[in-house]
């Protein structure tokens, strides 16, 4: 077994033991994207001299010679972000960004930058200026966006941790479509420096995509810049919102979920109680205006006119109608904000977590993007918006845990949310639900990462 | 629902008034986008939320303030 294929932390163990050489591994990862990448399109660019200059830097951190990837969605040094888009209306350069930066004083080494849907607007990975990233588990299949490509990079093993961000769910649908473990920190605890609407945003956070929680916990530590001290999730009061997004679900998610539920409750000695949260639909309304409004900052007509004709017609004729979206509606949007962050305090007293499907069904085909739910027929991104956007607009941190594969062998996940500043406590809870399935599901390889005989890797 | 109906006038008089200009593919998306949106917009306008108090620069990394 290469060790690619370790988790991370035991990756980053084995470089500081000695027993894996870090120029070694990095020229894997390089061999293994070279190899498994065209299959997925998950890493849009390498830089295997940038790659090596970082290693030959870096300091002796938590994440010393471990190859990692980073989302189209910030800057380097020495390449400006592309937001996997022919044109981004803000201006950008290369940089620093903040999880650069992070990453580079963990010391580990960024192999490749990873696809996004374009402008981050979606919820599937299926349009890219890059051409859309694949999902690992079916090739046919959208990986989930718009942190596409870290999410396809981590499950076909190019490498085991990933930085992604969410203003929507942008982390936890690719996690949940992909089979992997996914976090959506606490607004404001991760790092976002560098990144074009850093100092406009109210949803968005930098996340990390990983196999399992305790490579959440280890990278997600390195994000935060503190560590995220694992504990017990004993006791856990898991509150179930019986809600559309609870309900209207596809009947293997909700009965997988349903089953994970159970099994954390039984393995912690929890307990799982009903909870009424009404307006969601208001607030995944109110969440997708107030990121859309704040992606408008400096946008003018006379720059829309001038948009590359490159940009998908589909973004064209959103930005362009985002221009005329009320901005009654937008103080309104505020207002609903108020009334669900304090809704959810009134909650947070009686629950520890709120447990309900991530996405309502499994990854939708790659060219058709369409999902059967008991209310019909959806369009992914109006189904999994809903389950995803109360956490970037309250501020909450969420994580996306995988919980079964479907019939068809494709992933379905749980997401739990906890009060603000609870990450920790729901990488604990992550880490229970694992130990209380044997780790079957974060454990199991789509295809792709088992295509390869050890001998291929030498 | 009847402001939907009027994405054909709506959506033409907005962008003619701010002088973006269209072709009839970004019309179409428009469109689309009108008829999943805008209805829900109309029910977000028209939610009482005289009653809810302001969260003055609200910190969103903390539990709002009770």
């Amino acid at each position: 077994m290469s060790a690619l294929d370790l988790p991370l932390r035991e990756q980053a163990a084995a470089v500081a033991r000695g027993d894996v050489d870090p120029a070694e591994l990095l020229d894997e990862a390089l061999a293994r994207i070279e190899r498994r990448n065209p299959a997925i399109n998950a890493v849009v660019e390498t830089f295997p001299e940038r790659s090596r200059e970082m290693l030959a830097a870096a300091p002796d951190g938590p994440l010393r010679g471990v190859p990692l990837v980073i989302k189209d969605e910030w800057p380097l040094p020495w390449r400006a972000q592309r937001f996997g888009a022919a044109e981004l209306l803000a201006p950008t350069t290369p940089g620093e960004s903040g999880p650069y930066r992070a990453l580079r004083n963990a010391g580990a080494t960024i192999v490749g930058v990873a696809n996004m849907h374009e402008l981050g607007a979606g919820s599937t990975g299926n349009v890219s200026y890059y051409g859309p990233a694949r999902n690992p588990w079916n090739t046919e299949r959208c990986p989930g966006g718009s942190s596409s490509g870290p999410a396809a990079a981590v499950a076909a093993r190019l490498v085991a941790g990933a930085v992604g961000a969410d203003g929507l769910g942008s982390v936890r649908f690719p996690a949940a479509y992909c089979g992997l473990t996914g976090l959506k920190p606490t607004f404001g605890r991760s790092a976002m420096a560098g990144h074009h609407m850093a100092d406009v945003t109210t949803l968005i956070v930098s996340g990390p995509l990983c196999a399992d929680a305790a490579d959440c916990r280890l990278l997600g530590s390195v994000l935060f810049g503190e560590e995220l001290s694992a504990g017990e999730a004993a006791g856990l009061r898991i509150g179930v919102v019986r809600d559309t997004v609870s309900e209207d679900v596809a009947p293997e998610v909700r009965e997988a979920c349903e089953a994970a539920v159970e099994a954390l409750r039984a393995e912690i000695g929890g307990e799982i109680l009903d909870v009424s949260l009404a307006d969601l639909e208001a607030a995944t309304l109110a969440a997708i205006l107030l990121v859309n409004g704040e992606s408008l900052g400096g946008v003018t007509p006379e720059r829309l006119n001038r948009m590359s004709p490159e940009v998908s017609p589909i973004a064209r004729g959103f930005i362009k109608y985002r221009m005329l979206l009320p901005a009654a509606a937008t103080v309104q949007a505020s207002r609903v904000r108020t009334l669900m962050r304090r809704r959810l305090a009134v909650l947070f007293a009686e629950v520890d977590a709120l447990a309900w499907p991530t996405v309502p069904a499994v990854a939708p085909p790659l060219t058709e993007p369409l999902v059967e739910l008991p209310s019909g027929t959806h369009t992914a991104d109006q189904a999994n918006v809903r389950g995803a956007a109360l956490a970037n607009l309250t501020g909450i941190p969420s994580i996306s845990v995988p919980v079964g594969l479907s019939s068809d062998e494709l992933p379905i996940a749980l997401q739990l949310s906890a009060a603000w500043g609870r990450d920790e406590l729901l990488l604990d809870a992550a880490e229970a639900l694992e130990r209380a399935n044997g780790r079957r599901w974060v454990e199991s390889l789509p295809p792709l990462a088992q295509a390869e005989p050890e001998a291929a890797e030498a | 629902m009847e402001g939907a109906d009027k994405a054909e006038e709506f959506i033409p008089a907005g962008l003619a008034s701010l002088g973006i200009e269209a072709d009839e593919v970004d019309l179409a998306v428009m469109n689309a986008a009108h008829r999943m949106f805008w209805p829900a917009i109309r029910e977000l306008l028209s939610l009482d939320t005289s009653e809810i108090e302001p969260e003055r620069q609200p910190d969103l990394s903390k539990a709002p303030p009770q």
